[in-house]
């Protein structure tokens, strides 16, 4: 009974937030409701029994996207945009495409339908430390490297630009004044 | 607790994800779209894992990965979207229609 308290609870607070996330014409207002929503997912991980999970969607979702979206939105906003249309013209045919997949979503979910859960819910960041050092080993060094390629690309393209920047200034001949008795200088 | 209110919350999740996708003018209102859709996609890996098999922890594991993965995709989408905000000082999808500023 407190499950089903805990998760209807938890559904209609992730999709208020998520319906306000598409809806507010404020993007700033959208910001902050995509945090109450991920915030909500994360509770809804912790209903499943998934604590890592749940743990890291708050680390990660709340602590850093909800947050780094946050500070787009107050970097790249104007004062014009509170009374601006938030939507184009093709409302229509999005509504229309969202009901189809919805629906079309539906009629596999009823094949699962009053299906529950044999076991009790036990905790697995054990178990998913085993998976990720074992045998998901090659992805897990993968992932890193993609987290890498994606820091680089990201300082790549918010770098200013080399207008202002001292990047064209030429480098100065030698070095003007060394360090006196720097080893890597005098190096063979 | 049964399989199926989580299935349709997810389905629900990702349908309003791709509907705000579908319809947002303003390119972080897209963004934050995708992730809402990420989630939905999430919810329906750790309940599938819960329900179908209990005993393991594969899809749990899957989610870790994709959470790594959204948060690198919002962090180049967003350093990509001040570099063009930089360019042409807009955010909305309509006017960005040019390869080369």
């Amino acid at each position: 009974m407190i499950e089903q308290i805990a998760f209807y609870s938890l559904a209609a607070v992730t999709l208020v937030a998520a319906l306000l996330v598409v809806t507010l014409r404020n993007v700033l207002h959208s910001a902050l409701s995509l945090g109450l929503c991920l915030f909500g997912v994360a509770g809804i991980f912790a209903t499943l029994g998934a604590d890592f999970v749940a743990a890291s969607q708050v680390l990660v979702y709340v602590g850093g996207i909800a947050l780094l979206v946050l500070f787009v939105v107050l970097l790249a906003a104007r004062h014009s945009e509170l009374v601006l249309r938030q939507t184009n013209q093709q409302w229509a045919a999005g509504l229309f495409i969202a009901g189809a997949t919805l629906w079309g979503m539906s009629r596999y979910i009823a094949a699962y339908r009053g299906l529950s859960a044999t076991t009790e819910a036990h905790p697995t960041t054990r178990d998913i430390a085993q998976l990720l050092l074992k045998d998901l080993a090659v992805p897990f060094e993968l992932i890193s490297l993609v987290l890498l390629v994606a820091l680089a690309g990201a300082i790549l393209y918010s770098h200013q630009g080399k207008e202002e920047g001292p990047a064209d200034a030429p480098p100065p001949a030698g070095n003007p004044d060394p360090g006196p008795g720097d080893p890597a200088e005098e190096a063979p | 607790m049964t399989l199926a209110p989580y299935l349709f919350l997810s389905a629900c999740l990702f349908v309003i994800g791709l509907f705000g996708a579908l319809t947002r003018r303003n390119v972080i209102g897209i963004l934050m779209s995708v992730e809402l859709m990420f989630n939905g996609a999430n919810i329906n890996l750790v309940a599938f894992n819960r329900f179908l098999h209990p005993q393991s922890t594969l899809g749990q594991a899957v989610t870790v990965f994709t959470i790594t993965v959204a948060a690198a995709e919002i962090v180049v989408g967003l350093a990509l979207v001040l570099a063009i905000y930089r360019e042409v000082s807009t955010v909305y999808a309509e006017d960005f229609n040019l390869l080369r500023g």
